[in-house]
């Protein structure tokens, strides 16, 4: 089963290689989805983001989810000494960078529970894959038809941030400035909330970001610095030139 | 002739010992480690015209973590990162066991057969041209 929609802003790829796997579990990912978009939306005036931005929901007013997504903001803020922060300078609370792995990851535990064990799932460029061995490129930052490397998974996530795509859009909270001391960084690990966030936290640390990523137990690291050198942990999954037969 | 791609490791495991040696207790050690590189002299690449021998290095800011205050240090030749090394470790066997190899690679550019693309969050307008696309194309 293969699906593609565009949810959130970007498209979202799944293919389920099990065969009794309904289509109403895929129906059940997109609607997942789609609820996060409405309910986490920075850019939608309603949504339970938006309200907590302008005070108008506390803290103790917020649903169990948003509370988690709020957990997992600190968590970062205060491992990257204040370069990942969902309240940057000068702009709305934004917790996008964590509400993108998380909700992607919560997607995929759903078509796990639904008995799919053999798929991959793609969300604008972050992928969660289950059941391999599953090949998963790394765009090339600089030829968007060339990867710069392939990762072999069996089962884990593999994120990325850059800023080829949407310009200078992640910012330095420490600075309030845009993040550029990386060209691009890809976080492997076991959950997609993880390597999401810490893509996301590393490039806006810049380039000690790629040490303080490496260290995270469990995250394996390949990063493009601003020169086009790249610096990758030892443990980075680079699968086999070819295909295994 | 394909150049044999300069791998240089950034021995930051070999600076281990020297942290789980220090004397210090509890808290955290700090130990003004050298650059564990220096760049080698082909690294230098178009758009990095200045790649002196001893780079210019910066020191990042100390990052609270569970285990204690990190920083690192960062060595540059010209844009390019050549080293990359710890200041500030927790004094924690933990944190010390799993401070990361690094491994300096030049940037290939390649084409292979895969299953999914992974990349900066892509626009729903440029998903067209994008290589998912066309991984979603010819599967469906």
């Amino acid at each position: 089963m293969r699906r593609v929609e565009h949810v959130m802003g970007f498209p979202v790829s799944l293919r389920v290689d099990d065969e009794g796997v309904s289509e109403e579990a895929a129906d059940a990912v997109f609607a997942w989805l789609r609820e996060v978009d409405s309910r986490f939306s920075p850019f939608r005036a309603d949504s339970e983001v938006s309200r907590h931005g302008r005070g108008e929901l506390r803290r103790d007013q917020l649903s169990a989810d948003l509370a988690e997504v709020l957990d997992l903001c600190e968590h970062y803020r205060v491992a990257t000494g204040g370069a990942f922060d969902a309240w940057p300078p000068g702009r709305g609370f934004d917790p996008c960078a964590v509400v993108k792995g998380w909700s992607v990851q919560r997607a995929a535990d759903l078509l796990r529970a639904a008995g799919a064990g053999r798929f991959v799932l793609n969300a604008g460029g972050d992928v969660v894959a289950s059941g391999g061995p599953w090949r998963v490129g790394v765009r090339h930052p600089e030829q968007a038809d060339k990867l710069c490397t392939v990762a072999e998974l069996t089962d884990g996530a593999v994120a990325t941030s850059a800023r080829y795509e949407r310009g200078d859009h992640i910012v330095d909270g420490r600075t309030g400035r845009p993040a550029t001391g990386l060209l691009s960084m890809t976080v492997v690990a076991a959950s997609l909330t993880e390597a999401d966030s810490v893509a996301t936290a590393a490039f806006a640390l810049g380039a000690e970001g790629v040490a303080w990523a490496a260290a995270r137990p469990g995250c394996e690291v390949f990063a493009v610095d601003a020169a086009g050198g790249v610096l990758r942990t030892e443990g980075f999954p680079v699968a086999s030139r070819s295909r295994a037969a | 002739m394909k150049r044999a791609i300069p791998v240089v490791v950034l021995s930051i495991a070999g600076l281990v010992p020297v942290w789980r040696y220090e004397p210090s207790a509890g808290g955290t050690t700090s130990t003004t480690a050298e650059p564990a590189v220096t760049p080698s002299s082909s690294a230098s690449s178009s758009g990095s015209g200045s790649s002196s021998a001893s780079g210019k290095v910066v020191k990042g800011t100390t990052v609270n973590t569970d285990k204690g205050p990190v920083q690192v240090q960062v060595t540059f030749a010209g844009d390019r990162i050549t080293a990359v090394s710890m200041l500030q470790q927790p004094n924690h066997p933990q944190t010390t066991a799993a401070v990361p190899k690094l491994i300096a690679e030049t940037l290939q550019a390649q084409s292979a057969d895969i299953d999914s693309v992974s990349g900066a969050t892509i626009t729903s307008e440029g998903y067209k041209q994008s290589l998912q696309a066309a991984i979603d194309a010819k599967g469906a």
